[in-house]
C-alpha cells in the first residue's frame, strides 16, 4: 500500500473525531512515513509495519470515544462509545447486540417509569390540599413527597446501574483491540 | 502503595521502555518506535497511541524542532512527573524482576 492510500484510509476511518485530533494523528503517521523513507524503507514496507489503516482507525476511534465517556458521563458519550465498541466488529460483540438492545430497552423503560412516577407524586402533592382526598390533605402531601422521593432514589439507582453496565461494556470492548493492545494496557 | 506499584507493573514494560529511552535523551516517535521494534518486537504503529496517552497523563511534553528537510519534527521529552514516574517504575521493575530471577534461577546461583 502506498503512503497516500494508507493516509487516505486512515483519514476516512477517523471521520467524526474532532478535526484537531484527526490532524494530529494524521501528522504523526505522515511523519512516520517521511522518517521511514529517509531511512531508505519503501512506503509499502512502512505501511505493512503499521498495520491495517481501517483497523487502526476503528481502534483509535473506539479509544477516543471511551476516553470521552470516562470524562463526561453523558448519554451521548455513552451512545458513541457503544457504537465504537460495536464498530470493532468482533463476532462475539455482535452476538451480544440483541442482549444489549434488550438491556438498553429495559433501562429506557425504567427511566420513563421513574420520571412518570415522580410527576405523579408531584401531582398528588400539589393537588392534596384542593381535592379533599381520602385521609385528608396532610396524608396526600406526605404521600406525594414519598412518591417523589421514592422515584428519585429509583432514578439514582438506575443511573448507577447504567454507568456500571457501560463501564463493563467499555472494558469488554477494549479486550478486542488488536493493534493498540500493547499501547493501552493499563 | 503496593497496589499502585502493581498497577504500574501491569502497565507493562512498554511504557517503562519508552520512559527509559526518553530519560537518556529527547527523541521523536519514529526513533523510539524503531528502537523498541528492534529490541522487544513492538508493532511500529503502537507508539503513537502510547505517546498520546503518556502526553495526556502529563508524563511527556512535546516541542517542535525545525528540520532541514520537510516539516518540523515533534520531539518528546520527559516532564518532571514523567521523570518521577520513571524512577518509581524502574524501582518496581527492578525489585519485581529481581525477585522473579531469584525464584527462576535461584537454584543455579
Amino acid at each position: 500500500m502506498t503512503r497516500e492510500a494508507f493516509i487516505a484510509r486512515l483519514r476516512e476511518g477517523l471521520r467524526g473525531l474532532p478535526p484537531q485530533a484527526v490532524a494530529d494523528i494524521i501528522a504523526d503517521y505522515e511523519a512516520h512515513f517521511a522518517d521511514g523513507e529517509a531511512e531508505g524503507r519503501s512506503e509499502a514496507d512502512v505501511a505493512k509495519a503499521l498495520g491495517d489503516p481501517d483497523r487502526l482507525a476503528r481502534e483509535i476511534r473506539a479509544e477516543s470515544t471511551m476516553a470521552r465517556w470516562r470524562e463526561e458521563r453523558s448519554p451521548s458519550a455513552a451512545a458513541s462509545a457503544v457504537f465504537a465498541v460495536l464498530g470493532l466488529g468482533a463476532i462475539d460483540i455482535l452476538v451480544l447486540l440483541p442482549i444489549l438492545m434488550g438491556i438498553a430497552g429495559a433501562i429506557f423503560g425504567l427511566a420513563v417509569a421513574v420520571v412518570v412516577c415522580f410527576f405523579a407524586g408531584a401531582v398528588v402533592f400539589a393537588a392534596g390540599p384542593f381535592v379533599d382526598p381520602p385521609g385528608g390533605p396532610v396524608t396526600a402531601i406526605l404521600a406525594g413527597i414519598g412518591i417523589m422521593a421514592g422515584s428519585a432514589s429509583g432514578g439514582a439507582v438506575l443511573t448507577i446501574v447504567s454507568i456500571g453496565l457501560m463501564n463493563a461494556l467499555v472494558w469488554y470492548g477494549r479486550l478486542h483491540y488488536r493493534l493498540l493492545k500493547p499501547a493501552l494496557e493499563s | 502503595m503496593p497496589e499502585a506499584i502493581e498497577i504500574q507493573l501491569k502497565k507493562g514494560a512498554l511504557e517503562l521502555c519508552v520512559l527509559a529511552l526518553l530519560s537518556q535523551h529527547d527523541s521523536y516517535a519514529y526513533e523510539i518506535a524503531s528502537r523498541l521494534a528492534d529490541a522487544i518486537g513492538m508493532g511500529e504503529g503502537t507508539i503513537y497511541p502510547l505517546m498520546r496517552r503518556l502526553q495526556a497523563d502529563g508524563l511527556v511534553e512535546t516541542y517542535l524542532v525545525e528540520s532541514s528537510s520537510g516539516p518540523p519534527r515533534k520531539y518528546y521529552r520527559l516532564s518532571e512527573a514523567g521523570r518521577k514516574s520513571f524512577d518509581g517504575q524502574k524501582e518496581a521493575w527492578s525489585s519485581f524482576s529481581g525477585a522473579v530471577d531469584q525464584i527462576v534461577f535461584g537454584g543455579a546461583k
